[in-house]
């Protein structure tokens, strides 16, 4: 029992020390996070205006279910969880071009955990960082958020988002144990969840033929969901969110396992 | 006064600068296609990220028809004339917006040695191979959703000149703050981003100041107005305003460069030109 008990602590002391390693790197590049954060002020603002004059400039409109403000505090969740995600393709392919993995391999860290761990550190802080940059456009054209239990659910599911999210990534950027360039899958991807995951356009909004297909793909458990529940909080709806969520954590995170373990059968590195 | 052996001079130089361009996109070309997998793949992707972009405005607009006077075909052609007028200064002169990168690694040295027009041999030598996606993504939108025939494809052509040297001004004018301020390629490729996606709505829905904005300092307005005020409306005033932002910006983008280029000093490196 003991020992058990001491290998979860040896664990979590592993992750503890991903966690503050990644968010060291994080914070050495503040030029970066600066240029980035006035990018998503200009793309709110754009979107601001455009759907301003979708409105018609009547912020009591409702489409949808959705009002003006509604729709530009959806935007700016879902663009916080977007460019949240960290560029895993490429630290992945950088891995097995230069040989790098076959470091990762031999450490005492599972090569998938470390990832994982890594991704989701810089995720929730670069989220945090954007969240508050888009709030502050947001609150200045629209006006406060008053979404109440929203927030919970927007925070509690963005955790899940962020994990199918890495899974997504992850299973593009294992590809790259048979294929050398991942860039185009990875960008395939991305547009998908611009789309169909609900990032520019809420799906309720979408022709409703579409809105069945995105029902069975896992993009909308990325961006939608948790955008969606923040804005429009129900409780009914959230348990369902967070089964669905679930439910593709495991179908993934198993499509992941089983991706990882024959891709590194076949791993080859050569010099060192 | 020119005499008529200056004016056979210039002739022969123009003559001998374009047989230098023609040879230089030549050779590019030949490099890009050296990798005929990758070639494809890359111009294919962005060919199938625009179309994505459209899909997004497909279904916008299928819920809104009318965005402030626009409607979906009004932005089919915004990207028509965006996409391709970048596609195809990215494919010519695939080094306008590394200026920066260029100076600060110190590889400008290579142009400064040869016998040829500095900026001009800078710009041609290199070629996107995704910008050639673009292109091709404006001539496709433009077969479907253009106006055919021979009067609309000439606007369809100063259209793409007016935006693809717009872009190219644009950044070779903030490309060249590099000389002045050091290194700036983060704020250079922060600024040639968000250029390109103020280029990508619809211009009216824009107000007050952010409109003027767009039509003076960051002129994206002269690209993103072009569907309506070009094709649509074959506005003289946006045309006159258009042609007199695309000559001004050449030549203060020319100025600014040379003037730049005299503050560049030598990284030393020897550099073989791949």
């Amino acid at each position: 029992m003991s020992e058990r008990l001491q290998r979860w602590s040896a664990k979590g002391r592993k992750i503890e020390a991903i966690y503050r390693i990644t968010l060291r790197q994080q914070l050495a590049y503040k030029a970066d996070f600066i240029l980035r954060a006035s990018f998503l002020l200009l793309i709110l603002y754009v979107f601001i205006q455009l759907w301003t004059a979708a409105y018609e400039g009547d912020g009591e409109r409702l489409i949808a279910g959705f009002s003006l403000k509604q729709i530009i505090w959806y935007l700016v969740f879902t663009e916080a969880l977007t460019m949240a995600s960290p560029h895993l393709c490429i630290r992945i392919e950088e891995e097995m071009k230069n040989g790098d993995i076959a470091l990762r391999l031999i450490r005492p860290l599972s090569y998938l955990g470390y990832h994982y761990s890594s991704y989701m550190a810089e995720a929730l802080f670069r989220f945090g960082i954007h969240l508050a940059v888009g709030s502050f456009i947001a609150w200045l054209f629209v006006g406060p958020p008053a979404f109440g239990l929203g927030w919970l659910g927007l925070l509690s599911l963005s955790a899940g988002a962020l994990t199918i999210a890495f899974l997504l990534n992850g299973i593009v950027a294992l590809c790259a144990f048979w294929i050398e360039e991942t860039r185009g899958l990875e960008f395939v991807l991305q547009k998908l969840k611009f789309t169909v995951g609900g990032m520019l356009l809420p799906i309720d909004l979408m022709p409703e033929w579409l809105q069945r297909i995105c029902a069975w793909l896992p993009f909308q458990a990325v961006l939608y969901i948790p955008a969606r529940t923040a804005v429009a909080y129900e409780e009914a709806a959230v348990l369902q969110y967070f089964a669905l969520q679930a439910a593709w954590i495991i179908v993934l995170g198993a499509g992941i396992m089983v991706i990882y373990r024959k891709g590194v059968s076949k791993l080859h590195v050569n010099g060192g | 006064m020119l005499t008529e052996a200056d004016g056979r001079r210039t002739g022969i130089r123009a003559w001998v600068v374009l047989r230098f361009l023609c040879t230089i996109w030549k050779v590019n070309l030949a490099s890009s296609l050296e990798y005929r997998i990758s070639f494809l793949l890359m111009a294919g992707m962005m060919f199938i990220n625009n179309l994505m972009w459209l899909f997004f405005w497909g279904l916008f607009f299928h819920r809104f028809p009318v965005i402030n006077g626009w409607e979906y075909n009004d932005i089919m052609m915004l990207w028509a004339v965006s996409a391709g007028g970048f596609g195809w200064a990215n494919m010519l002169f695939g080094n306008f917006h590394r200026i920066p990168s260029l100076a600060a690694t110190g590889q400008l040295d290579v142009y400064l040695t040869q016998p040829k027009p500095v900026l001009l041999h800078l710009l041609a030598s290199r070629m996107s191979v995704t910008a050639i996606g673009d292109f091709a993504f404006g001539l496709a939108v433009y077969a479907w959703a253009g106006d055919l025939t021979i009067r609309g494809f000439l606007l369809f052509a100063l259209g793409l000149t007016v935006s693809g040297s717009i872009f190219m001004f644009l950044m070779i004018a903030v490309g060249s703050l590099a000389f002045f301020i050091g290194n700036a390629e983060g704020i250079v490729q922060q600024a040639f981003n968000s250029f390109v996606s103020l280029t990508t709505y619809p211009a009216d829905i824009f107000k007050g100041m952010a409109r003027m904005l767009l039509f003076t300092i960051v002129p994206a307005g002269y690209i993103s107005y072009l569907p309506i005020g070009l094709l649509r409306d074959q506005n003289p005033y946006f045309a006159a305003g258009a042609a007199a932002v695309t000559i001004g910006l050449g030549v203060l983008s020319t100025i600014l460069f040379y003037i730049g280029l005299k503050r560049y000093a030598s990284g030393n490196a020897i550099i073989m030109r791949g």
